[in-house]
């Protein structure tokens, strides 16, 4: 089978299996917006309007990069629970290359990714303002690129070992650090005035941090409080993308033997 | 069947500091029906995993029709197929479903993997379990969808890891059966079971694999003819038989053992069928009267038992 053919396939799967876990999906969408709105309120009558005008808008992109790193996220469980019961043997023997298998994993991860955030983009953009085209496309390839970097180390992550709770505890482990060590619930003044030095660099170079710096560039302009150019910030997440995505594919080749 | 289409050498292959093959050598042949028995934990699965490109040999190297499952990997998994011991798929998965995608993975389009599937699926019976969780099917519904996808993927060499186990009586046959079509049609196939029955009914020729290492290899009538004294000719006689004549039949027919009891004679020789003449003509010389011939071969069981010095307790154990 040809590399461009065998790739959706390999997707499609994965795909049809994330479609039907649908209730489970509806309840985690709800969970995370119910989330949303409670942060907001809460944190909208607790921080100071000087520090953060609207904290509805201001934290919103960041629901949508962390829907997104969930989503993608979910495909390292379906890895874990096939290398678990031994179905990774039946891929590994399927007339693939194992870059067409893992491209079709990530591909897949990127897919769920931007699924999942559709609901959440939507209300961004009712909560804001409409993109214009050029600002959609930017929005869409940081969606695309902070899914497949995130599936792609969820993926990373899940091969790493063979003991499910081990596996589970790095990968939980990894989620509450990209999560919480992250730009989405404060400003970056606050966290360098707040944090020491080393955790400041973790939180504004965390790819989270980065996507959802993007998105208030382009959904919140009026509450961007970074010191890097929207060019910087792409380049930036560019570059965590292709090393997540060469890290992901070469311990899922290397591992699952 | 002279070019080779699996060619094992020195295939070592080991899991931390258990060895689960140890230095097999072992060609099989394009166009054959290859049987591979040995009991479970024997380094069957372990050589077919290889051979399916899943594991890497720790030593050695196996080529499929000429590419090196180490070095050519993307080749010899165009060539292959397997049919897992143990049926792979999650429990959310659905058989028509699962098995749409292995074909279109293998290369059908949508539209074919559609016919193909269902016409498999209705021959094995499994049409009406369509649409069910995997969780939900028996154990031997799920070993005709794992088998299934060989089926629809009829591959260039096929491999089936104990293929009937949890299988009725009928469908044992069927599968059988559609192994061989498979055959006819061209494919090279390549059968692991712990069943001797299974090997010598489908096998043109079987390898015996204990502990890790080949004890045996041939058709299975050249493995019980290589028992000393493995087949029995039983001739049933009337009246006296001279001591002169039962000589003459042990040393023409090289017999390793002779027993005449209750008109019966015993005699335990290599080749039985080719001898039996010779011994019925020496008895007609001698003016005794035969009443009834039979010659009766070592069951594979016995092969397997001779050939691997197990007892029948360590192999159950």
């Amino acid at each position: 089978m040809t590399f461009p053919r065998s790739v959706p396939i390999i997707a499609y799967r994965d795909l049809q299996r994330f479609w039907k876990y649908k209730w489970w999906l509806a309840g985690l969408i709800t969970m995370n917006l119910a989330d949303l709105l409670i942060f907001a309120l809460v944190f909208r009558g607790i921080v100071r309007r000087e520090v953060v005008p609207d904290y509805l808008q201001f934290i919103a992109p960041g629901i949508a990069s962390i829907a997104a790193f969930a989503a993608a996220f979910t495909i390292g469980r379906e890895v874990m629970v096939e290398l678990r019961r031994d179905f990774h043997h039946y891929l590994l023997s399927l007339p693939i290359s194992r870059l067409e298998l893992v491209a079709g994993r990530i591909a897949s991860g990127l897919a769920r990714g931007l699924i999942y955030q559709l609901p959440f983009i939507v209300l961004i953009v009712i909560l804001t303002r409409l993109p214009s085209p050029t600002e959609a496309l930017i929005a869409l390839s940081v969606s695309a690129m902070i899914a497949a970097s995130m599936s792609s180390l969820s993926i990373a992550l899940s091969t790493l070992a063979r003991s499910l709770e081990l596996q589970a505890t790095i990968r939980g482990l990894v989620y509450f650090i990209v999560f919480f060590a992250s730009n989405i619930f404060y400003p970056e003044h606050i966290i360098r005035v707040r944090f020491p030095e080393a955790v400041q660099i973790v939180i504004i170079n965390n790819p989270i941090s980065i996507a959802t710096s993007i998105y208030r560039h382009i959904f919140t302009p009026h509450l961007v409080q970074t010191a890097y150019t929207l060019e910087e910030l792409l380049l930036k997440l560019t570059l965590w993308t292709v090393i997540l995505l060469l890290v992901g594919a070469l311990l899922y080749e290397r591992n699952l033997k | 069947m002279s070019r080779v289409a699996v060619r094992i050498r020195d295939f070592v292959k080991k899991f931390g500091n258990v060895v689960a093959v140890n230095g097999l050598n072992l060609d099989v042949f394009d166009g054959e029906i290859f049987g591979f028995l040995g009991p479970n934990g024997s380094g069957k699965s372990t050589t077919l995993l290889t051979i399916a490109t899943v594991y890497k040999p720790t030593r050695g190297d196996i080529e499929v029709y000429g590419f090196s499952v180490t070095r050519n990997g993307d080749a010899v998994r165009k060539l292959i197929g397997i049919a897992f011991q143990e049926p792979k798929a999650l429990w959310v998965d659905k058989p028509y479903e699962l098995l749409v995608w292995h074909a279109m993975v293998v290369g059908y389009s949508l539209i074919d993997s559609r016919r193909v599937v269902r016409d498999v699926m209705e021959e094995l019976g499994l049409w009406e379990h369509r649409n069910k969780l995997f969780s939900e099917l028996s154990g031997g519904t799920r070993k005709k969808v794992e088998i299934a996808k060989l089926f629809i993927q009829k591959p260039k060499l096929a491999i089936f890891d104990e293929p009937t186990a949890q299988l009725d009586v009928t469908t044992k046959h069927l599968v059988w059966s559609k192994i061989r079509d498979m055959n006819r049609e061209g494919s090279t196939i390549i059968v692991a079971t712990n069943d001797t029955f299974e090997a010598e009914r489908l096998s043109d020729r079987v390898g015996i694999i204990y502990r890790g290492t080949l004890k045996a290899l041939g058709s299975p009538s050249e493995l019980k003819d290589m028992i000393p004294g493995g087949d029995i000719i039983e001739i049933r006689v009337e009246g006296f038989i001279s001591g002169n004549a039962l000589r003459k039949i042990e040393d023409a027919l090289e017999t390793k053992r002779l027993d005449l009891s209750n008109g019966t004679l015993k005699a335990y020789v290599n080749r039985g069928e080719e001898k039996v003449a010779l011994a019925l003509e020496i008895l007609m010389r001698e003016n005794v009267k035969v009443r009834s011939v039979a010659v009766k071969e070592p069951s594979l069981d016995e092969v397997f038992f001779y050939f691997t010095g197990a007892k029948l307790e360590e192999v159950r154990g």
